[in-house]
């Protein structure tokens, strides 16, 4: 069947072929926006979202071994974040007791603890492809789950183990205690394990690894295991995934069943995709972002959850690739010099997109204004005006924005598609 | 004595109602190959939807309605959604449904509140129907069962007899070969998803009183009713049966016979410190972990799970 | 004398209650090109998939280069020096031509599963891989993914991924298939080259190819061997006439 290796237009195809001075500049810009980035955002609220999100960096990467470079979709991520940040808090609890012991290397024991954590898993998932391995590691993240409940004696049952990061022996003066000290160390931490992975991505296991994604049977018929490849890939995850949990570890001081549980691993797999999977930077895109919006809209509205679920549903129905996807499919047209021509399209669909999404957002906010009604509230504000959400004609405006937005939508969306596409066909001619 | 009766009553309308759940995702899964994470997102809506119909017009108008709502809502999907992501492959559609059950995760409580809402048995099977060695047994419990049995009855003469029946089963092996002979295999495929969610919407407005209808009904049963499937072997329905009742048995027995799993493993010769950490677990501790342990042994050793049609 | 590169011993195999091949012996001896033809359904695909690891024989064996690799994994086999290519293209789609290529060469250089050396850092087989590319004539396609290439370019990528090993035996299933008249030729004098001190098995339904290539052929028909040896001999046996060549006979005389 030809149409096998027929390839969706929207999939981005070109594998990080950076030259060196183009990786060497984009790692530097990396580097420096990590160290000046707290001097921008000094406030202790500002300083923890930076913690966050170092911390969601090294996840969603390690989460996007798997997904993105081999085509593994891990439920049970937070497993090995999890389990590596538990790790971390128990010796963690020992430096604390008088260990000497430098708190910055802690997240090696994250490391070790997702590693060891990857292994048995690992071994009965990546016999496995495709959804019989999701389903697995489904299977896995939920008896893990049930394991950390089941033994109270090493997980803390519902409290959770913590610790204190600044209790142990003050190493040249820092004892960690500070916020600005500790996202240094999580920062730290962050580039050196994001470098690592990259670094993989460009070793003959990485390229293996893309290579069983897209056709693991001819693998095995160029002298690879396919299933050992898949194994090999998914330690590594576990072992990065568990370093970012003992950096979790470090930072709140705590760790909980919740660490481990389908949420956070839902969380990893939102913000990745909407990251974009088909790119090295996608997934680290993908976590600052979620974790500023999930902060931001956090103080604002009760809907973020049902927002990051709807992203990724138009994600994966419009834009696979993500936001990282979206950048690369244009990128090239744009430096063609024919980003002009798909300028008329877009500036029409922008607006009905706007529209959609006011009339979404009015929808989503009205309903959680009538929730909080229920719950005793008087009236809600809403965009500065005072909403009434028990009047069902409140409703109509939302609504008939959705509707009109929809709408136009769809009557605009497939030009804009083919505006681009032609330009890009144009731009894969013109440059070849 | 009374103790395995229990066991044996109330596994038997947990295993019925895991079956009627499953049934509808066997079908799904067996043709489409589509493992669809919301399926149990669709069992919920069904309590839901079962709930606000009835406080409005009673238990058994919203026996008919609440399924029907959710069977078109699952037809919708299918055709908006799942069929827009089928190009992609596989993984695409899986992720859909992630999203989806996601957003009616958030929805759900949305709509109805966070907590679990009062959907009641109805009164009229809220009786006693029999006692059996000092058990009083419930009558709507024996409904349950009636409407479980009925529709492992219906399923199954419809997939033997009639002609729609012959093109899925068809299709449950050989999807190529089916749309090679001309059959609109999109059209089942809509036909078939919008069914087998309109079974767990049905599931979850008899299941829903029973249980409880909680916003988190969803999340908790979702794998649960995957091990099942898999277990049972993807696409066949004989075999999301037995592999329900299994399941249903061993949870039941489990949260039942309570006993600390050092004295039980020591019983049968596998001495295990009484005050250690793993000594004092007892079985209901352990038996959430059983159908899960169940799902990766089945997958990992023996992916055609107990009747499968289809290994992957 | 030394050993068959491929020698098949009575191989038996049937799916269900049908048989598909029968008693099947073969030998190739080393550094020969050899030509497997029959009608379809003859099992040639499947004889294939058996001797590359696809499938579990029924019974008998098969030795390559005097040992014996019956029921090992593909994965083993190919370590072996026994490279395949597929009838139906099986390309890595995303992977850019350059990559499809490096993945089907870094077992014969030597690269194993390492996650700690840099796979740039492979000189002799980006030589290799670029040589390759130009040989097979996608050098100026090198970046671009698979599967956006043109069928023919995936043809000629398919063949490619099996002769850049460096295996000493290599199995082509249909290599010209699909392929016009101009790209059968290049890929014919490809071959030519490319099998020079290697033994190449190939099933082909083109005759021309099948006689301007061929040092000895096999006819396969109803999952028997037919008839065996040098092309004239072939051309002249009175069975392969009956059992397989029919209307197609003009092409030989």
């Amino acid at each position: 069947m030809p149409g096998e290796t027929q390839l969706p237009a929207s999939v981005s195809v070109r594998p990080a072929r950076w030259s060196g001075r183009g990786a060497i500049l984009s790692w530097g810009i990396a580097i420096v926006i990590a160290l000046i980035a707290p001097h921008l955002m000094a406030s202790g609220f500002g300083l923890s979202l930076l913690c966050r999100m170092a911390i969601a960096i090294v996840f969603a990467l390690s989460f996007n071994m798997l997904l993105g470079q081999g085509g593994m979709l891990d439920f049970g991520h937070a497993v090995f974040f999890g389990l590596g940040g538990f790790a971390t808090m128990h010796l963690l609890k020992l430096v604390d007791a008088g260990l000497v012991l430098p708190v910055v290397i802690l997240p090696l024991a994250g490391a070790l603890g997702g590693g060891l954590a990857a292994l048995p898993a690992g071994w009965l998932a990546t016999r496995r492809e495709g959804t019989s391995f999701a389903m697995i590691t489904l299977g896995i993240a939920e008896l893990a789950v049930a394991l950390v409940v089941m033994i109270p004696q090493w997980f803390g049952g519902e409290e959770g183990v913590s610790g204190d990061r600044s209790g142990g022996v003050a190493l040249f003066g820092f004892d960690f205690g500070s916020a600005l000290q500790i996202y240094y160390v999580l920062a730290a931490w962050a580039v050196i394990a994001a470098a690592l992975m990259w670094g993989v991505t460009r070793t003959p296991l990485g390229r293996l690894g893309n290579a069983v994604r897209d056709n693991p049977l001819r693998v095995d018929f160029l002298g690879y295991d396919p299933a050992r490849i898949r194994f090999l890939t998914f330690l590594l995850a576990g072992i990065f995934a568990g370093v970012a949990g003992g950096m979790q570890a470090l930072n709140d001081e705590i760790m909980t069943v919740s660490n481990i549980g389908s949420a956070a691993s839902g969380a990893v797999l939102l913000m990745t995709y909407i990251g974009g999977v088909g790119t090295f930077s996608g997934p680290v895109i993908g976590a600052v972002l979620v974790t500023l919006l999930q902060v931001a809209l956090g103080t604002v509205t009760d809907a973020w959850q049902l927002y990051s679920g709807l992203i990724f549903i138009v994600m994966v129905l419009w834009a696979p690739g993500g936001i990282s996807g979206i950048v690369q499919s244009h990128a090239p047209i744009l430096r063609a010099g024919r980003g002009a021509r798909l300028l008329g399209p877009y500036l029409a669909l922008a607006p009905a997109m706007l529209l959609t999404l006011a009339g979404t957002v009015g929808l989503a906010e009205l309903a959680y204004r009538l929730q909080a009604v229920r719950g005793g509230a008087k009236a809600g504000r809403l965009f500065g005006l005072t909403v009434t959400p028990t009047d069902p004609w409140q409703w109509l405006i939302p609504l008939a924005l959705f509707i009109l937005g929809a709408v136009l939508v769809h009557r605009l969306a497939p030009p804009a598609r083919a505006a681009w596409q032609d330009a890009a066909a144009q731009t894969a001619r013109g440059g070849a | 004595m009374q103790e395995i009766l229990l066991i044996l009553l109330n596994g038997l309308v947990y295993g019925l109602l895991l079956f009627m759940l499953s049934s509808g995702l066997t079908l799904i899964v067996g043709m489409m190959g589509v493992l669809n994470f919301a399926h149990a997102s669709f069992y919920m809506l069904g309590a839901y939807f079962a709930y606000t119909v009835s406080v409005g017009i009673g238990f058994w108008p919203a026996l008919v309605i609440a399924p029907l709502l959710v069977g078109v809502l699952g037809v919708a999907v299918e055709r908006y959604g799942l069929r827009a992501v089928h190009h992609h492959g596989k993984l695409a559609e899986l992720l859909f449904t992630v999203g989806l059950a996601f957003v009616i995760g958030e929805v759900v409580p949305l709509v109805w509140g966070r907590t679990a809402v009062p959907y009641r048995v109805p009164a009229a099977l809220d009786v006693p129907a029999f006692a059996l060695g000092g058990i009083q047994y419930q009558a709507y419990r024996l409904f349950m069962m009636a409407v479980s049995v009925a529709i492992f009855a219906g399923l199954y003469a419809a997939l033997a007899r009639t002609r729609l029946g012959l093109v899925i089963r068809a299709a449950l092996t050989h999807p190529e070969m089916v749309a090679m002979l001309g059959h609109n295999v999109p059209r089942v495929f809509t036909l078939v998803f919008g069914a087998g969610c309109a079974l767990a919407g049905l599931a979850g407005v008899i299941g829903g009183n029973v249980f409880t209808t909680t916003p988190g009904m969803a999340e908790s049963l979702g794998p649960i009713v995957f091990a099942v499937v898999i277990m049972g072997g993807l696409g066949s329905i004989p075999g999301a049966l037995i592999a329900s009742l299994v399941i249903g048995f061993i949870q039941t027995a489990s949260v039942t016979l309570d006993a600390p799993l050092g004295t039980v493993l020591g019983r049968i010769g596998l001495p295990l410190d009484p005050h250690g950490a793993l000594g004092q677990l007892t079985i209901a501790h352990a038996a959430p972990a059983v159908p899960y342990l169940l799902l990766v042994l089945m997958l990992a050793l023996n992916p055609r799970g107990l009747m499968g049609a289809r290994a992957d | 004398m030394s050993a068959p590169a491929l020698s098949l011993r009575g191989l038996h195999k049937s799916f269900g209650a049908t048989s598909i091949l029968r008693d099947v012996s073969l030998d190739i001896p080393a550094g020969t090109r050899h030509a497997i033809i029959g009608p379809n359904g003859a099992g040639k695909s499947t004889l294939f998939h058996l001797i590359t690891g696809r499938l579990r024989l029924d019974r008998g064996s098969v030795w390559l280069a005097g040992d014996d690799i019956t029921g090992q994994s593909p994965h083993a086999i190919f370590r072996r020096g026994l490279a395949r290519s597929f009838q139906v293209t099986s390309l890595f789609p995303r992977l850019s031509v350059f990559e499809n290529l490096r993945i089907a060469g870094m077992r014969a250089a030597g690269c194993g599963h390492a996650f700690w050396r840099r796979i740039d850092g492979f000189r002799d087989l980006t030589a290799r891989i670029e040589e390759m590319l130009a040989l097979l004539d996608l050098g100026p396609r090198r970046d671009v993914a698979a599967g956006a290439l043109a069928y023919a370019e995936q043809r000629a990528l398919e063949i490619g991924l099996a002769l850049v090993g460096g295996a000493h035996t290599i199995l082509l299933d249909e290599p010209t298939a699909g392929m016009s008249r101009a790209e059968t030729e290049r890929a014919v004098a490809l071959l030519r080259r490319l099998s020079a001190g290697r033994t190449l098995v190939m099933i082909e339904h083109d005759l021309s190819v099948v006689f301007d290539l061929a040092d000895a052929i096999t006819v396969l028909a109803d999952g028997g061997v037919v008839a065996s040896g040098p092309p004239e001999a072939v051309r002249g046996d009175a069975r392969v006439r009956a059992a397989y060549l029919g209307a197609a006979a003009e092409v030989l005389t």
